[in-house]
């Protein structure tokens, strides 16, 4: 039996963003959120723990009233209970890691799993501060895990060689895309989810983060952008670009 | 300024001297025993140990940088580097920015550029963060005529992550950052045989094979090493050929660099039409053949 912790956030629907054409700036209006991807990979694994070892699955998530949605995703796939820390300002790791160490020092656990890079800003910090914040060792980029004798093991890619590394517990795991399939929860879980507990909380923390954006601007494209319809037309002409770059 | 400059690559690691070497004093620290010591570095400092993991480089690094007095630390890029920064940022109690592309500092405060919104766009932010995660392909390394000294430092302390068994992964066959002319395959070629298809159009043009995410880390059609993206390989070739792939945020940012850039789909609003310079909307399985043999014919083949 593991008491499990998994941690995950949702963003802002990045493959559906529009970018304004005077400006460069992203279009935020109205974008709808997801959950993000490799915070599902974090949630399937912590199922999977769940399914394998027995135990019981907290989902922490740091966001803003959106964040419900998610939750309730996590809540289908096979998450027991929900807690929804609220306070969430933009990309801000100083905070993020603080608000969930916060939480997370208030609970019972053996493991924490959560995605090592976010699919918005990329930044990988998170996992490492909130380890390093609740000190506990950090096992990360996890293609694979298991748990052995009360400990955990993970298979992590290195550049020539895969290391396969253990710990004991409590630790906390960030995980790769590679780990697992994340499961598309059927209906009558999606219904369940509503009946399993979800907490709304806000926790005060002091951070201090001197991070000022400047700007945020999609690089200007000045690609040719011609498109044939025409397939005929088209390979004759391109096949003569290619010639050209090719030799 | 004095920085710190630590890579476990030594490729990597020379190419961050290369690139901060008119901004900043500099120290390397590596894991690499391959030789650094021609980039710039004023000392390298090796650091060996029994059993070197994220956590106890870490807590050497932050001594050294306490004891150096130095100004700040640029870790090169990977799952390595990302973690070394987010330990050393909580030991120092100063802030990280990762992934960054631009460093440049003035009167205590830190600009940096890096990509945002899974790399549709650039973010500028103005800090005083002092340690840094460096993109790798920024530049090519360029040795200097000096020769850094060279010390040997020991990381006594064991990290609590034991490592219980290594797997030798099949050596690299491709290095994608490298090649002139790529043609990737995306989702769209349906299934795994597909890839005979944009083989023929890579050979007729000397090009390797790449791939989006899907094809390489869902389906495992291609190697991780093959990947094209935010998240796997960002390229620069002359010619970027991509096959039936969408051309979702982070597949772009990855290629973003390419001097001309071919796409081939049958859904004329796929993104990656607003991202090339030619494109055909069709079946790549009737374009990509016509295609192979018209340059076949021309070039007498």
């Amino acid at each position: 039996m593991y008491n499990i912790i998994v941690c995950f956030k949702q963003i802002l629907d990045i493959d559906q963003m529009k970018v304004d054409e005077n400006t460069q700036e992203p279009i935020i209006k109205n974008l709808p959120y997801r959950l993000e991807d490799l915070s599902k990979n974090a949630i399937e694994e912590a199922v999977r723990i769940k399914e394998k070892y027995g135990g019981k699955i907290i989902g922490i998530t740091f966001g803003g009233d959106q964040a419900t949605l998610g939750m309730k995703e996590a809540l289908a796939m096979g998450v027991d209970e929900g807690i929804i820390l609220k306070g969430y300002k933009e990309n801000n790791p100083e905070l993020t890691s603080e608000t969930l160490a916060k939480k997370i020092s208030t609970l019972q656990y053996d493991i924490i799993v959560m995605g090592n890079q976010s699919a918005d800003s990329y930044t990988g910090l998170v996992p490492g501060k909130v380890a390093k914040k609740l000190s506990l060792p950090l096992l990360g980029n996890a293609i694979k895990l298991e748990m052995v004798d009360r400990k955990v093991r993970i298979t992590r890619t290195g550049e020539d060689k895969n290391f396969v590394l253990e710990s004991s517990l409590p630790a906390l795991v960030s995980v790769e895309q590679e780990i697992n399939e994340p499961r598309l929860p059927p209906l009558i879980q999606i219904m369940a989810a509503g009946r399993k507990p979800m907490k709304i909380e806000e926790i005060q923390v002091s951070v201090k983060s001197t991070k000022k954006v400047i700007w945020n601007k999609a690089p200007k494209s000045d690609r040719k952008r011609i498109v044939f319809e025409d397939v005929d037309k088209g390979v004759a002409e391109i096949a003569k670009v290619l010639r050209g770059e090719a030799k | 300024m004095k920085a710190i400059i630590f890579s476990e690559k030594a490729d990597l690691a020379s190419q961050l001297l290369t690139l901060f070497r008119n901004t900043f004093e500099m120290d390397l620290f590596t894991s690499s025993n391959e030789n650094v010591l021609n980039f710039g570095a004023r000392n390298v400092y090796r650091l060996q140990g029994n059993n070197l993991y994220v956590d106890n480089i870490s807590e050497k690094l932050s001594e050294m940088f306490k004891q150096g007095s130095y100004d700040l630390i640029i870790i090169g890029s990977s799952a390595m580097g990302r973690e070394i920064a987010s330990l050393l940022s909580e030991i120092l109690h100063l802030e990280a920015i990762t992934e960054v592309m631009k460093i440049e500092p003035k009167d205590g405060i830190v600009a940096t550029e890096r990509f945002f919104f899974g790399g549709k766009t650039v973010i500028r932010e103005e800090s005083e963060a002092r340690i840094f995660t460096v993109l790798p392909g920024l530049t090519d390394p360029l040795p200097v005529d000096s020769i850094s000294k060279e010390f040997k430092i020991n990381v006594e302390k064991d990290s609590a992550i034991k490592v219980v068994d290594m797997i030798e992964k099949p050596k690299s066959s491709v290095n994608l950052e490298k090649a002139d002319i790529i043609v990737s395959a995306g989702r769209g070629i349906g299934k795994k045989e597909g890839l005979a298809v944009v083989q023929q159009l890579a050979d007729v043009l000397h090009g390797e094979v790449g791939g989006s995410r899907p094809v390489c880390l869902d389906y495992h059609w291609l190697s991780e090493e093959r990947q094209v993206g935010l998240s796997g390989k960002r390229v620069k070739p002359k010619i970027y050929v991509a096959v039936g792939i969408s051309g979702q945020v982070q597949h772009i940012a990855g290629m973003r660099g390419s001097r001309t850039v071919v796409a081939i789909n049958k859904d004329k609003n796929a993104p990656i039409f607003n991202e090339c310079d030619y494109g055909i909307v069709g079946d790549l399985y009737v374009v990509v053949p016509k295609l192979v043999e018209s340059i076949k014919e021309k070039l007498g083949v």
